[in-house]
This record gives C-alpha cells, sequence and structure tokens, in this order.
C-alpha cells in the first residue's frame, strides 16, 4: 500500500463525505434549533433528486442544465419543507416529542407516496454535462470529475452556513433559540418566524444533498433509507444540533470507509459504524458540543 | 405363431390403433371451468420494473392463447404485490391457493420469497412456476416435484460467464459483489466455476457493500489500484445501474477487463442511456434485438404494439411460462394438478428464442445464454451486445447427477 494510494482514497473519500456533509447538516440546524428529529429529511433528499433529474431531463443536452437543476431543487424542498412547517409542524410543538417525531414519519410516507406517483417506481439517471464526464487522474488515482464539484460544494456550503449563524441577525437567534429559545422568547423575538426560516433551510440542504447526488447514482425510490440513518449517526456522532460537528462527523463516515476499503475489502461496511460505536463509547454526547 | 395368437395380435393391434386415433381425434376432452393463474410478484417499489415487465409478457401470451383456448376453457388470472417481502408473498400466495383456489401460482422476482412460496407449494401440492427469480437453489438443492423455474439461474449465468472470461486467459480476480442473495449466489457460482476451469486462478480479494449504497466510488477506485487481472461483479436491480455508471465516469472496463450477469441486458442499459460503460463482459437470456429471427420480430412488434415498449428479460419469461402452462394444460387434458406436473415435465414449446424444454430432472427450463460486451450502436438509443455468442442451454446447466446430488446433501 502505497502514499499515492492512501492520498487517492482519501480523496474519494471526501467527495462522498461532502455531500453526508450537506445533508447531515440541514438535519442537524433542525434539530438544533427546533429540536425537531425530522424522519422525512432523507425524503426531501430523495425528492432534490428527483426534481434535479426533472429539470436536467427538460433542458436535454444544454450545458446550463445540471446548474439549474441544482439551483431549483433545493429551492423545491425548501418550499415544500416551509409549506408542510407553517400549515402543520408549528402547531406541535408544545407536544411531546414522540409526537413529533410520529408527525415527521408520516409526513416521510406521504411524500415517500408522492415521489413514487409523480415518477413512478423506475429508476433515473442524471448524465452530467460533458466538461463533467469522466475521470481526471489524480495522484495515479481516476477521480470523477464531478467529484470536483463536491469537492467545492462541501466547503462553499460550510462557509456559508458560517456566515449565515455569525454574520446574520437570523442565524444569531437561531443560535439564541437553540440555546435557550424561552429566553429568547422572552426578549421579544417571534421565534416562530425564526422556526420556521431555520426549517426551510434545513430543508433547503437536504434537498441539494439530493441535487448534487444526483449525477452520481441511480435517482429511485428508497435511495433515502441509508442516507437517513447515516445522517442521524453523523448527527449523533458529531453533536445534536452542531454544524461543525456535522461537518466532522461526515468526514470521519466518508474517510472511514474509502480507507477501510484499503485495509479490509471484505469488511469495508462496517468501518464507518465501528468508528461511530468507538467515538460513542468514548464520548456518549458526540465529538463536539451538543445544543441539547 | 399359431393362428390363435396371431388373432390375439391382431385384434390387440387394431384396439390400440382405435384408441390413439380415437385419441388425437377426438375434442373429447372439455374443461367445465376456467384455468386460474395466482401471480405473486413485486408492483410497488423499484423492483416493480420488472415485476410488470413480467405481467405484461404473460398478459400477451394469454391473448394468444385465449383466441382458441385450452380445451374450451381460459386463462384467467389475479395477481398479488409482495413488496419484496417474502412473508408478505408467502401469506399472498396461502391466500391465493386456499381461497382463491387457484390452480397455478406464478411469481416471483424476489428469490427468498419464490423460496418461501416454493415450499408451501411442496405442502399444498400446487404447482409453482418461478419467472424471475434466479437462485439457483430454487430448482437444485430445494428443488422438488411442484416447482418449475421459466428463468435461468446463477448456476447457468456464473458458469456462462466464468467460461468466457477463463478461455480469455484471465486468472487473477477480485470479486466485487452487493451483500443479498443474489449477490452472493452469483458471485460464488462464478468463482465455484473458475476453479473448477482453472485450478491455479487466484482471488486476489473481494469486497462487499450494502444493497442500495449510493456512492461506489471508493470501491471501484480501490480495485482499480490492486490492479487485478480481471473482475467479477455481482450485483442486480438499481445496484446494477450504479456500478455500470461508476465504471463509465471512471473508465473501470478500459482497465480492468469486467464481467456482470445482465450487464448486456436491456433492462439495465435502457434506463442508463449513454451513462453505461462500453467493453463490460455480460450475459443474459433475452434480448429483443438479437437473434434477429422471425419468431422474436413478431414477439417484439406484438409486444411493442400491446405496451409501447420493447420486452426486457421479464417479459421474455412471462411470455413462455405462459405458453407453458396453457401446453402443459393441453398435454394434461385434465385440470389435475398432478397430471398437469407430469405433462409439464420435460414439455417443450417453440418461444422467440427456439425450442425450449421444461428438463424433467429437476424442472429448470433450458433456456440459452447470450454472451457479449457493451458497445455504442448508433441504431439504438442505448448500449447494446456487442459480438453476441449464444451458449446452448444444455452447456451451462448443472448435470441431473448434479442436481441429485445437490437436493440429497440439502436433506
Amino acid at each position: 500500500m502505497d502514499a499515492a494510494a492512501i492520498l487517492g482514497q482519501l480523496l474519494v473519500g471526501l467527495g462522498r463525505s461532502m455531500i453526508l456533509f450537506i445533508v447531515s447538516a440541514g438535519l442537524s440546524l433542525v434539530l438544533g434549533v427546533l429540536r425537531v428529529p425530522n424522519v422525512f429529511h432523507g425524503s426531501l433528499y430523495m425528492l432534490g433528486a428527483f426534481v434535479a433529474w426533472t429539470v436536467a431531463e427538460a433542458l436535454g443536452p444544454h450545458p446550463a442544465g445540471l446548474w439549474l437543476a441544482l439551483a431549483t431543487a433545493p429551492l423545491v424542498t425548501a418550499a415544500v419543507g416551509l409549506v408542510v412547517e407553517r400549515l402543520l409542524l408549528s402547531r406541535l410543538y408544545q407536544r411531546e416529542h414522540l409526537m413529533l417525531i410520529l408527525f415527521t414519519f408520516g409526513v416521510m410516507l406521504v411524500l415517500n407516496d408522492v415521489v413514487k406517483l409523480l415518477w413512478g417506481p423506475t429508476y433515473r439517471s442524471l448524465v452530467p454535462p460533458p466538461s463533467l464526464q469522466g475521470a481526471a487522474t489524480v495522484l495515479g488515482v481516476a477521480l470523477p470529475k464531478y467529484n470536483v464539484v463536491l469537492l467545492l460544494a462541501g466547503p462553499v456550503v460550510a462557509a456559508a452556513l458560517w456566515l449565515f449563524t455569525q454574520r446574520t441577525r437570523a442565524g444569531k437567534v437561531s443560535r439564541a433559540a437553540a440555546t435557550d429559545r424561552d429566553m429568547v422568547a422572552v426578549l421579544g423575538v417571534d421565534v416562530s418566524r425564526v422556526f420556521g426560516l431555520a426549517f426551510a433551510l434545513g430543508c433547503f440542504l437536504a434537498g441539494l444533498g439530493g441535487a448534487l447526488v444526483a449525477p452520481t447514482t441511480s435517482i429511485t425510490l428508497g435511495m433515502d433509507h441509508s442516507l437517513l440513518i447515516d445522517s442521524f449517526l453523523i448527527v449523533i456522532v458529531g453533536g445534536l444540533g452542531n454544524l461543525w460537528g456535522a461537518l466532522v462527523g461526515s468526514l470521519l463516515f466518508g474517510v472511514t470507509q474509502s480507507l477501510g476499503l484499503l485495509v479490509w475489502p471484505q469488511f469495508a461496511v462496517a468501518f464507518p459504524y465501528a468508528v461511530t460505536a468507538a467515538v460513542l463509547l468514548v464520548r456518549p454526547t458526540g465529538l463536539l458540543r451538543s445544543a441539547w | 405363431m399359431s393362428a390363435r395368437r396371431r388373432w390375439i395380435a391382431l385384434v390387440a393391434g387394431t384396439l390400440a390403433a382405435a384408441s390413439v386415433a380415437g385419441a388425437s381425434a377426438a375434442p373429447a376432452v372439455r374443461f367445465d371451468r376456467n384455468i386460474k393463474v395466482g401471480v405473486v410478484d413485486t408492483y410497488s417499489g423499484p423492483p416493480a420494473v420488472f415485476g410488470n415487465d413480467a405481467l405484461n409478457g404473460f398478459r400477451l401470451a394469454l391473448q394468444e392463447i385465449n383466441r382458441d383456448g385450452v380445451h374450451g376453457a381460459r386463462i384467467e388470472f389475479v395477481t398479488r404485490d409482495e413488496k419484496f417481502n417474502p412473508e408478505i408473498g408467502l401469506s399472498m400466495a396461502r391466500e391465493l391457493v386456499l381461497q382463491e383456489r387457484v390452480d397455478v401460482l406464478v411469481g416471483t422476482i424476489n428469490s427468498a420469497t419464490a423460496l418461501a412460496i416454493s415450499a408451501f407449494a411442496r405442502e399444498q401440492r400446487v404447482p409453482f412456476l418461478v419467472w424471475i427469480s434466479k437462485s439457483e437453489a430454487i430448482t437444485g438443492a430445494r428443488g422438488h416435484r411442484y416447482v418449475f423455474s421459466t428463468t435461468e439461474n446463477t448456476a447457468m449465468a456464473g458458469k456462462a460467464l466464468a467460461e468466457a472470461m477463463v478461455r480469455r486467459g484471465y486468472t487473477r480476480f477480485w470479486l466485487a459483489a452487493e451483500d443479498y442473495e443474489y449477490g452472493h449466489a452469483v458471485t460464488n457460482s462464478f468463482w465455484r466455476f473458475v476453479k473448477r476451469l482453472k485450478p491455479e486462478a487466484e482471488l486476489v480479494n473481494q469486497t462487499w457493500w450494502r444493497t442500495g449504497e449510493p456512492d461506489l466510488v471508493p470501491y471501484l477506485t480501490q480495485i482499480l489500484q490492486a490492479r487485478p487481472q480481471a473482475a467479477f461483479f455481482g450485483t442486480g436491480g438499481a445496484g446494477m445501474a450504479n456500478v455500470m455508471r461508476t465504471m463509465q465516469v471512471i473508465g473501470f472496463a478500459q482497465r480492468v477487463p469486467s464481467a456482470i450477469h445482465t450487464a448486456i441486458d436491456v433492462t439495465v442499459l435502457r434506463p442508463l442511456g449513454t451513462a453505461a460503460p462500453e467493453g463490460v463482459f455480460g450475459t443474459t437470456d433475452y434480448l429483443y434485438y438479437y437473434p434477429d429471427t422471425p419468431a422474436n420480430r413478431k414477439f417484439v412488434q406484438d409486444f411493442q404494439a400491446a405496451f409501447g415498449g420493447p420486452p426486457g428479460f421479464p417479459a421474455f419469461h412471462g411470455y413462455i411460462t405462459g405458453h407453458f402452462i396453457a401446453e402443459a394444460f393441453r398435454r394434461a387434458r385434465s385440470l389435475d394438478r398432478e397430471r398437469f406436473v407430469e405433462a409439464l415435465e420435460g414439455l417443450r414449446i417453440q418461444t422467440p428464442v427456439g425450442e425450449v424444454e421444461m428438463r424433467a430432472c429437476d424442472h429448470q427450463a433450458v433456456l440459452p445464454m447470450i454472451f457479449g460486451v457493451t458497445r455504442r450502436d448508433p441504431r439504438f438509443p442505448h448500449l447494446v451486445a456487442g459480438d453476441p455468442t449464444v451458449i446452448p442451454g444444455a452447456n451451462v446447466m448443472p448435470t441431473c447427477e448434479d442436481i441429485r446430488r445437490a437436493r440429497e446433501r440439502a436433506r
């Protein structure tokens, strides 16, 4: 095993980490601010992928198709999230936790059936524009050109989230609400609107993740399952509601899997979960400070 | 010979001749009710694509059969959705047999469901024809009097691919597969035959991933780095599409020759369009454009007219299943299940790919395998099988002796 092989696998693993980060950052945001474990987060990811496919397909071979798809899909999922939050979820915040989980679980079932109604059970393929097809050889490893997009998208999203939470009023309020929502309400801030915004942003990230992943995989019913489980694990490992925890967790997840393949390919599937378990044994509340 | 014995022989001969003539001339048998087939398959979720395709092929066969009927009866069917779940599938089969009183069971895409229904069919003595599931255990180790298969299986696919790859001189293999029943069955079968043909063949390493694993790039780049001489992939369904696309993106097949059962299949290549890789070795038992015979052309035209697209391999299996059932009831001249089973054993029918026999010893349809390599063709919107060759089914099927031993071991 040479250094180039390790670096190559690292690079490949980072691409996957970025998708995981974008999706679990959305999940973590909603968990942190609203205290809602959003079970239909994965369905929005799947919806994002299908919407991206439809947009790209409608524009045919036009090179802007993919970019327009990447822009549209997250807006659609954010809108779906906003409608669900304003009309239904916002009435349930006073209820106990189990009710909230049951509600989002119900929405998941509905959304999955809506996707089935609209797109049917066949799987779809989104072909990236010619400039992003094929592979570039980086450090002797064949890296799909499209993975470069993923490697860039992750840091861009991370930077945007940092700016939002640190530099904007809404971001600061949502951070404050995550820490002590009663105090924020007492200070005269309309917490409900902040919740709506944070929820829509979380759903936006789910859709963005789905749209970004669309050109790399089969777009199909059921693509949400494994991702939802992985995202929840990442959020728990990173620290509930901590955005940077989501980043650390995603890196840990994606990279242990790709490097695990070098060590012991038969059992590579188990590596991320083994690491998750090990982390939780040592630090039961996650690597970074939990917002809960 | 004495006069008396000659006389007896003459009488006996006349009687025999009369009875044969009577049998062939008389439309004497008339079924007093229609034949009812119970179909259990997946009609929701991603595998529904295959389930619906098979059902369409079956429908087309019934249209043809019911024009003249079978001894005055029509073949009817009812469907049940097993949702890719063996427990649901089994309870559906139970309901079809005990409440709907179907004469024959048909299904399913899920090998685990097929095996569960098969055990029930044996207990209830109801004939069960398996039309998509490819586990070789169905007509192999766990086969019995009442189960039949009208589809190729993992033993046939593994052997066909092993022979093709060994003939090309490859000896150092990497095995990569999805971690589920079919993935294990087809991979084990491939490797078993490679070792049988070339005992010195070397297994470089193996990789297993979860079904539905979204990102296969790390798995494939790692195999590239290990530089095996060739790779075998054991995947199916949507996972198949992921492997193919990832191979195309990183140019995998150009660097490591790869073999995958169903890689040249239309159901795999059509949804991928131009995102499919060239140069992947694959097998299937049906292609709508090859062999270009009048029988196949007619089937494809009729299917396209009825359903608006070309038939995939499940449609072909559904179609021959319908005709096997009809022909067996014609031969049996009775609605009795035991007579049906006996009539189906060894039965030969004409199909779009030529004559197909239902082998009597294991109830496995002797289907030819097509081997080819994926290739672009401007005449098609999807990749096709380049340099296709047909391997007769008898060459890739386990022998009756193999089956007998496998069943004994299972007992």
